[in-house]
């Protein structure tokens, strides 16, 4: 048997195999990761009156997320303002979009205390969903989307941060504090 | 910049081994595009060449068959796989419904995407992996220069402030744990350490927990509200009489003991309430210590904070009263004991605009050794600060003790001098972790060494 003979069948025992597990290691990915969407969200959630909602329910429209607590004067009414432009902006777009607000504390941030804050600062519009949770789904939440936070007592030590979501309920984009302008982004 | 994450598996790409693979994966495809199924083609190509040279082996026919069924398994595979990359191609053009319309970009725009898409998960993906594989480390530090120290009217000049370590591990449903280290320079210029708090909980609900450690004292607002980082803060130093101990402040700022604290919500508002006990504290070196290590002399501390947050009406405002006793010991030849009664009323009135805050103590001590007449004495602050633009916050502050001296409790400590402070400043956000402050005041002791200064002092506060 020559050389070159020999060596196809030495390395066919192993190459197909290796060849179809580089292919297969290649799509595992794809195949194991499904993209974060909002129906892979935690869905028990209450409004500020009281409703429960389903995150999965907004697919059908842009939807802006971000997390908050209503205690908070510093970094949260800079991520609402930022909200608020986006909102600006699309309106002259004549888009809808769905914004999300979840609560980062659930001890404190009760539909009742958000109720009071969107009261105080005037963001009425039935678009704008200020969310309450367990403490488990909001962890678990912050951790799927990227909100880091930590407690140092009362206070929550987090970022402002948004993610945007499709009409198709998938993510579409991550917005910080490295954003000088999120509606710009958008 | 906003980054592009629509299709990116940010969920389960926390890994950077993912997010190689995820990337490499996307390169090969792009690079390869509709030649995927020529390369398919040659590997299968392959595959039928080499059963054809090993025919003429008849010692080998055995291996042959084994071969020949290998590769039929590899060719169904291979099959399989070509329809597998025919069906990611599809989802990929479908995806992207948007690009179909606009000029195709180039082969080194999409790998920049990609690249970007990746570096996103990953940086997303490093700030958050503490909180499934361990304790995140967070904390707080900050730098001063000034012509005297914060806390210290004898130094100028730069000087370190603390280091300040926070460990909040997450120990199931209802245990909690809080874990305070700080470390500081002292008056020698050398490194000390102090676990501040050190406290383990268990929380009944969401409106009780019960806490036994080493916890700041709920008296008033302030000392449970800001704690040992001073970035939260938004002055540069905390209230002179409410300084830590080794700081010089005149107050039990720790306790070692139990604490059960909570909150209940009524149809507007909360209620907020306090209880504790531990052990007495003692003044040693003209400082008080906490006694993290136990009494010696059965002297113990106990009280109560009952507080009221206010809803809908004058939302941000909270008011509360504060009570405890302590029995204190010193650290003289024949110890004294000396009962502290303290009571205090407070507010603290917050706002996206403005923070105002309040806190009056009223001190009646009694001397134990032997016992003597009550002591009376009072202190307390005021501090008004406004959120304006730019992420300025100026700030005033007026402190004013009145402190009996022949009140072993004052007496005995170094800072235990009545004075006032007024106090002028301006924090500046550099960013959401970072704080530059600036502060000019003026302080004078009333009585034991009567003496006056300025300070002018700036302070750079970070968290992480």
């Amino acid at each position: 048997m020559s050389a070159h003979s020999t060596i196809p069948l030495c390395c066919l025992r192993w190459l197909a195999p290796m060849l179809a597990g580089l292919f297969l290691t290649v799509a595992a990915p794809a195949v194991t990761a499904a993209a974060v969407g909002l129906a892979q969200l935690p869905q028990r959630w209450l409004e500020d009156d009281g409703r429960t909602l389903a995150i999965d329910s907004l697919a059908g429209r842009r939807v802006v997320l971000t997390m908050a607590y209503a205690r908070c004067h510093v970094v949260c009414p800079q991520a609402v303002r930022q909200l608020q432009q986006i909102q600006s902006l699309l309106d002259s777009r004549g888009e809808r979009v769905d914004f999300v607000i979840i609560g980062y504390d659930p001890d404190n941030d009760r539909p009742s205390d958000w109720r009071v804050y969107r009261a105080d600062r005037h963001l009425n519009r039935s678009n704008w969903h200020f969310l309450s949770g367990s403490r488990t789904d909001t962890e678990r939440l912050a951790r799927q989307l990227g909100f880091d936070f930590w407690r140092y007592d009362e206070h929550v030590m987090h970022d402002a941060r948004a993610v945007v979501f499709d009409v198709r309920g998938e993510l579409q984009l991550a917005l910080g504090p490295e954003t000088k302008s999120w509606a710009s982004a958008l | 910049m906003a980054t592009v994450v629509s299709d990116a598996p940010l969920a389960h790409a926390r890994d950077g081994r993912f997010g190689v693979a995820w990337l490499w994966r996307g390169r090969v495809i792009k690079r390869l595009g509709g030649g995927m199924f020529g390369l398919v083609l040659a590997v299968a190509g392959c595959g039928a060449i080499a059963p054809l040279t090993a025919r003429g082996e008849s010692s080998e026919s055995k291996q042959l068959t084994e071969l020949q069924q290998k590769l039929d398994q590899s060719l169904k595979l291979i099959e399989a796989l070509t329809q597998r990359v025919k069906q990611l191609e599809a989802a990929q053009s479908a995806s992207a419904p948007a690009a179909a319309g606009a000029a195709a970009p180039t082969d080194a725009q999409r790998i920049e995407t990609v690249e970007n898409r990746v570096m996103q998960i990953e940086a997303t993906n490093a700030g958050r992996s503490g909180d499934t594989t361990g304790v995140p480390l967070h904390g707080f530090a900050d730098i001063g220069i000034g012509n005297h120290t914060a806390n210290e009217q004898q130094f100028q000049g730069a000087n370190v402030g603390a280091l300040d370590i926070f460990l909040n591990p997450q120990l199931g449903q209802h245990t909690r744990s809080l874990f305070e280290l700080t470390f500081e320079v002292n008056e020698q210029g050398q490194v000390q350490s102090d676990l501040e708090r050190a406290q383990i909980g268990y929380q009944f609900n969401d409106q009780a927990t019960l806490w036994v450690g080493r916890f700041h004292t709920p008296f008033g607002y302030y000392n449970t509200a800001y704690h040992h980082g001073q970035q939260i803060a938004i002055s540069l130093r905390r209230p002179r009489l409410i300084l830590f101990e080794d700081q010089g402040g005149v107050m039990p700022s720790h306790t070692v003991g139990a604490w059960f604290t909570g909150s209940e919500h009524l149809t507007d508002g909360k209620v907020t309430y306090d209880l504790f006990a531990g052990n007495g504290q003692s003044i040693s070196g003209g400082e008080i210590d906490p006694r993290s290590g136990g009494v010696d002399h059965g002297g113990a501390i106990y009280g109560g904070n009952l507080g009221y947050v206010f809803g809908e009406t004058l939302n941000g405002l909270k008011i509360g009263v504060s009570a405890f006793r302590s029995k204190i010991t010193d650290d003289q030849q024949f110890v004294n004991f000396i009962r502290v009664d303290n009571v205090a009323v407070y507010f603290n009135y917050d706002t996206d605009r403005f923070e105002y805050v309040g806190e009056y103590y009223r001190f009646s001590d009694t001397d134990l050794t032997p016992v003597g007449p009550l002591h009376r004495s009072s202190a307390g602050f005021l501090q008004l600060a406004w959120r304006l633009p730019f992420a300025t916050t100026p700030y005033a502050r007026y402190e004013r003790a009145v402190l009996d001296q022949s009140d072993e409790y004052f007496a005995l400590q170094n800072n235990g001098m009545s004075y006032y402070r007024a106090a002028l400043g301006l924090r500046f956000d550099l960013d959401l972790k970072s704080a530059l402050k600036f502060e000019v005041a003026r302080t004078k002791n009333t009585d034991r060494n009567i003496q006056e200064w300025n300070d002018v002092l700036l302070n750079y506060a970070i968290r992480f």
